[in-house]
């Protein structure tokens, strides 16, 4: 804008980048307390804020221990399940937004509503079913449940990107020659690539952070949000070691969404390319 | 052989009529075009033949086969759609290509980069074959749809208003294009338009469709001449036709009185007029008088009176719409060299050879003066 501003609209304009500023430090600020947790000396955690000498002995202790068994663990259920998601999803998405049936926006919904139940909810009955099927304390028992989290979100992101790419492209390739599956693979899938993108990150963002579900059914499959846990010990609190682990935790989501931030924004604000 | 054959051809959406009972041959290398308005079924009509959407009842049939098992990909038929349906990952060269690498065809990569190549000349977008169709112009990206269908050479084509989102002239000048093309082609083509100046000018014949019926299927003269109804004549021209209600007494064999417009006078009529008029069982007929017929300003033709109502100047030609005296309003089409002003009291009339006559009731044609060789 190349006007010239009122003063009225000068002060808007810095007093918009200052609420800004802060609220971004205000929401960046734990991640910052966490990583200065992680590096301060257990003696010195209650006794100093800012100032203070730094050491890697947290880090040391932590990654010593058998943390990293359990950062693998929930990398593999996480992945998995987001994996599982996307298989089943993109289908499920497709046909909620193309096809008509009898209660579908009855179906949509009650995908929908998986994620408004707490975890805490339903844990009982599902630890009970658990015991009784045999799925208890298993990789493929975390995995299947980790779809309450992943498989809704992920059904209703990709719903809306299908929803915008025109049925005309579908016939068109139809009429080209192709099966409805190959459409389905070659056209349309590309065609929602960044509604996939930001959808499978959200949802591994959820399942790696899950924290009830491994809690309470699973004992020696454990996730790394867990096992955090035990640092807690019975006779004092090791901070460091706590945020420490939790920094380590914390890793793969903030490496992954900064790598995929050009798709994930587009992907959340644009929808699909329209023909 | 691709002569195409639909057979009582119906399909609703819930309750919306898409199209019903649609009857309609179609000669091999023929060019038909089917003209509506929106919402008329020409779409819905397109898509029962390419087989993206199943009929409730009928049949479509290719020369001796029925294809109504098939799928689109089996059917060999190409169409060019009103949305266009580019695929937008791609350039406009794998746009073109795309059909070619199906499993149907499978042609080896150095024909289908001579196919492509070939009607990406033709259609004059060969230098545009790396652009990615986001950077194109409409007519750029509709020469690219055209080209998709080209390549296959299928033996059906199907176009949905491919010109409709293109400014005027180019419009007019894909028009006569397409004319040339079809004639390079030569393949069984139905088109589908809303604009009646393509239908008449591309079509070898024209199948008017409104509601989602077939009101008639002809040549462009026969359409345009002899409109099977009322509404058939309303769909062609612009301005649109002027329908009347008309009272005759007194018929005789060479002569009839007519009243309407609040006026009365002697019209001449043929015998075979006559007799025509003999099916209609009271005294009412309705008249209809294409603007660009009625005679404005005073010659001995001019037995109406009224006064003008508006006057639109447009070029070679005005648009004058007046008050008859019986409060009818009537369009006539004038040189652009006159004006006149609104309020005037004007005198005009309609020569007996531009009259077409319909049956009050069934508002179905009846008969009209023959036209002599070098009307215009």
């Amino acid at each position: 804008m190349n006007r010239s501003r009122s003063p009225l609209a000068k002060i808007g304009k810095t007093l918009q980048i200052f609420l800004l500023l802060f609220y971004a430090l205000f929401a960046l600020f734990p991640l910052l307390w966490m990583f200065i947790m992680s590096i301060k000396p257990d003696s010195q955690m209650l006794t100093t804020t800012f100032i203070f000498t730094p050491t890697l002995e947290n880090y040391a202790t932590v990654l010593h221990s058998d943390y990293m068994q359990f950062f693998c663990n929930n990398l593999i259920v996480s992945v998995a399940a987001v994996l599982v998601s996307l298989v089943v999803g993109a289908p499920a998405a497709y046909a909620l937004a193309r096809f008509q049936f009898k209660l579908k926006e009855d179906i949509a919904f009650t995908i929908l509503s998986f994620r408004f139940a707490p975890e805490i909810l339903v844990i009982l009955p599902l630890y009970l079913i658990y015991q009784r099927l045999g799925l208890y304390d298993t990789y493929f028992g975390l995995i299947w449940v980790y779809q309450l989290i992943t498989l809704p979100l992920l059904i209703w992101i990709l719903r809306g990107f299908f929803e915008d790419i025109s049925p005309d492209i579908e016939a068109a390739a139809q009429l080209d020659g192709y099966s409805w599956w190959q459409v389905f693979l070659r056209v349309l899938l590309p065609l929602v690539k960044p509604g996939l993108v930001a959808a499978g990150l959200l949802c591994f963002i959820f399942a790696w952070n899950s924290f009830t579900f491994p809690l309470l059914l699973s004992n020696n499959v454990q996730t790394s949000t867990v096992i955090a846990l035990r640092y807690l010990a019975s006779d004092t609190v090791h901070y460091g070691q706590v945020a420490a682990a939790a920094a380590i935790s914390a890793l793969p989501e903030v490496i992954l969404a900064l790598l995929i931030q050009k798709h994930l924004v587009r992907g959340l604000s644009f929808g699909a390319v329209k023909g | 052989m691709a002569s195409i054959l639909l057979s009582g051809l119906t399909k609703f959406y819930g309750k919306r009529r898409g199209v019903e009972d649609v009857t309609l041959e179609v000669g091999d290398q023929e060019f038909l075009t089917v003209f509506g308005p929106a919402g008329a079924g020409k779409t819905t009509t397109l898509n029962l033949i390419a087989g993206i959407v199943t009929p409730d009842r009928g049949s479509v049939r290719f020369g001796d086969r029925t294809v109504d098992a098939l799928e689109p990909a089996d059917r060999n038929v190409a169409m060019v759609f009103e949305s266009y349906a580019l695929y937008p990952q791609f350039t406009v060269y794998e746009n073109m290509a795309f059909p070619l690498k199906s499993p149907k065809h499978r042609l080896p990569a150095a024909e289908v980069e001579q196919r492509v190549r070939h009607f990406a000349t033709m259609l004059k977008i060969d230098h545009l074959l790396n652009r990615p169709i986001q950077a194109l112009s409409n007519g750029q990206r509709q020469r690219t749809a055209l080209g998709r269908a080209l390549v296959r050479r299928p033996d059906v084509f199907l176009m949905d208003e491919p010109l409709s989102h293109l400014d005027a002239k180019l419009r007019h000048s894909m028009r006569a294009e397409l004319k040339e093309m079809r004639g390079q082609l030569g393949t069984t083509t139905i088109y589908v338009t809303h604009d009646y100046l393509e239908a008449m000018s591309l079509g070898d014949r024209v199948a008017v469709i409104n509601h989602g019926q077939i009101l008639q299927v002809g040549k462009p003269e026969e359409v345009y001449f002899h409109p099977a109804t009322v509404e058939v004549a309303q769909l062609f021209g612009d301005p649109e036709i002027n329908i009347v209600d008309a009272k005759l007494r007194n018929r005789q064999a060479t002569s009839v009185r007519v009243q309407a417009l609040g006026e009365e006078w002697s019209l001449p009529i043929t015998a075979d007029i006559s007799s025509a008029l003999d099916r209609v069982t009271g005294d009412t007929v309705c008249l209809g008088f294409r603007p660009a017929d009625v005679v404005v300003g005073g010659n001995g033709n001019s037995n109406l009176r009224g006064v003008v109502y508006s006057f639109e100047p447009l070029g070679t030609k005005s648009v004058l719409t007046i008050d008859s005296v019986a409060g009818q309003r009537v369009r006539a089409l004038v040189d652009g060299h006159r004006s006149f002003d609104v309020d005037r009291r004007i005198e005009f009339g309609v020569p007996a050879s531009s009259l077409i006559f319909f049956d009050p009731e069934s508002t179905r044609y009846l008969v009209r003066s023959a036209r002599t060789e070098g009307d215009d």
